[in-house]
């Protein structure tokens, strides 16, 4: 089993490949199975978004060590900002082949940071039938920064809205912007 | 012909995204049921689905007509799995009748990262393969059996599906609508009066449906 | 030029979707019942063509024109169909309705996971669909 394995991680594969394709229709009509199956299990839209977000968190957890060891020379991001450029920039490029769209700092709280994103790849064969108008399928997506940023030592929650086509919404725990501005004042 | 090859040229998308992705789908089914029997056949479900609705996908990037015999469904089978899933199986092991064949896996992208625990060695992980081939051939009117035969995952040289042709399906006749099957005015429809000949139909179906 | 109107039909014979743009006479039955008949028209006209056809048909029926209009029809080896009505000069209907198959149909429809089969009532789908064949050069 090990033997296998090891001749199929995708860690052996040189670090400039990195990353085999598939078509897009595939994923497509898999994500499409995915939302299908987690509906018929659930009876609200709440909760078929909170499963969408498990699975994304699933992925995500999977993804981080992954990305930085091929990405990154191994080593992980400590300061906020360039934690969320890597997310918008590099996890973005690798997982939907483009990066997103916009980050943006809100306003009026130090701790919540917004991704922009136009055309979602996971929403975007997904026409939602207006009685259920909340739904964003991208709350996988959501899930899956969720778990990237959190297990990176940058505990938070991140919810997908319809703004702007979809905008996820971060927000970090307390102790993380502070963590950062002392980092800052050194 | 460059117009044939851009329509082949699909969007891509990392395949690590589908497999963790596909992961992610199992190991929360493994938590929704507690019968691997059952994990098995939704995967299976999941799979048909798919292919219901890739075989659409696949014929209008391809532009290909119904097979006419199973070495060219093999072959178009082939091309499917390199056009979605970036992988080439090796087509053997035919049957003397040439009705069934294998499609034998060097690689297998969905279980990329994957190791059975021991008490889940029962389950099918790649079962969506099989349903996926049975759903796309259905929806073109061949009925398939689909199965692994040797599944790396479990410890075997190679992945192996075998896929045995059934029957073929008849293309349905709709229900709820009436069909005339005898022409007995066929001179009409010879004749350049396509028109009224229609509308000859069209009024028959009117009278009939008046009927009822 | 003109396109008037769309049917799409399963492989069953339902209705998936209808679409109207530029038709000036209406049938005066419901749309359930004039889909019935276009569809009973077209598998009879469709065995009917096989059956009489002199050589091997490949493809079999394809259009009818009468002088006000000509009816084309498409069917994937899935068994969608797809059948829409022009002016009698459109040309290239074909290939047209190849790309309305694989640009909206297969896209915005089968892909969308909230489509279970029967008839489509996807507005992303509506729009796509109305955008393509406004901007179609037989519109």
């Amino acid at each position: 089993m090990s033997s296998q394995r090891a001749r199929t991680s995708i860690l052996d594969k040189p670090l400039s490949r990195g990353k085999g394709e598939v078509s897009l229709s595939c994923f497509a009509l898999l994500f499409s199975e995915v939302v299908q199956y987690s509906q018929s299990r659930v009876y609200t839209v709440p909760e078929l978004q909170n499963r969408l977000h498990e699975l994304g968190m699933d992925v995500g957890s999977r993804l981080i060590d992954l990305y930085f060891v091929r990405e990154q020379n191994s080593k992980r991001e400590t300061k906020l900002i360039n934690m969320l450029l890597f997310v918008k920039t590099t996890l973005w490029k690798c997982l939907f082949g483009k990066e997103a769209e916009k980050l943006e700092h809100a306003n009026d709280d130090d701790r919540t940071y917004y991704i922009i994103e136009k055309e979602p790849l996971v929403n975007k064969f997904i026409s939602v039938p207006k009685d259920k108008g909340s739904l964003n399928c991208a709350t996988f997506t959501a899930g899956l920064v969720e778990a990237v940023l959190t297990n990176c030592g940058f505990p938070c929650k991140v919810t997908a809205h319809w703004h702007k086509g979809t905008t996820y919404m971060v927000k970090f725990d307390d102790f993380v912007t502070n963590r950062d501005k002392q980092l800052g004042e050194k | 012909m460059a117009r044939q090859s851009s329509r082949l040229e699909s969007k891509k998308v990392n395949s690590e995204l589908l497999t963790l992705t596909y992961g992610a789908l199992v190991s929360q089914m493994l938590r929704d049921f507690e019968n691997l029997e059952e994990v098995n056949k939704q995967l299976e479900r999941i799979g048909y689905n798919m292919g219901v609705r890739l075989i659409e996908d696949f014929l209008s990037r391809t532009n290909s007509g119904r097979c006419l015999d199973m070495r060219e469904t093999a072959d178009k089978i082939q091309q499917a799995f390199k056009m979605y899933l970036n992988v080439q199986p090796t087509i053997s092991n035919w049957a003397a009748a040439t009705d069934e064949f294998s499609l034998i896996f060097d690689v297998n992208p969905l279980t990329e990262f994957v190791e059975l625990p021991a008490d889940v060695s029962n389950l099918r992980y790649s079962g969506i393969l099989c349903g996926c081939i049975r759903g796309a051939l259905e929806m073109v009117q061949l009925e398939v059996q689909c199965q692994f035969v040797q599944d790396q995952l479990k410890g075997d040289a190679s992945t192996e599906i075998r896929v045995k042709f059934i029957r073929r399906l008849q293309d349905a006749t709709p229900a709820g609508v009436l069909i005339i099957t005898s022409f007995v005015d066929v001179h009409l429809l010879i004749s350049r009066s396509v028109l009224l000949c229609l509308t000859l139909l069209a009024n028959t179906y009117a009278a009939i449906i008046a009927q009822i | 030029m003109t396109i008037y109107n769309l049917y799409i039909f399963d492989k069953y014979g339902t209705l998936l979707y209808y679409g109207e743009w530029n038709r000036i006479k209406q049938s005066g039955i419901t749309k359930e019942e004039e889909a019935k008949l276009m569809y009973g028209m077209l598998f009879s006209i469709k065995s009917f063509v096989n059956k009489i056809s002199p050589n091997d048909p490949k493809e079999g029926f394809l259009y009818y024109k009468t002088n006000k209009y000509a009816l084309h029809y498409y069917e994937t080896p899935s068994g969608i169909k797809f059948v829409i009505n022009t002016d009698t000069v459109s040309t290239s209907v074909k290939e047209f309705l190849q790309q309305y198959y694989s640009k909206i149909w297969v896209e915005y429809v089968v892909k969308n996971p909230l489509w279970n089969g029967t008839a489509v009532t996807s507005d992303l789908f509506k729009q796509k669909s109305d955008e393509f064949i406004k901007q179609s050069i037989m519109f």
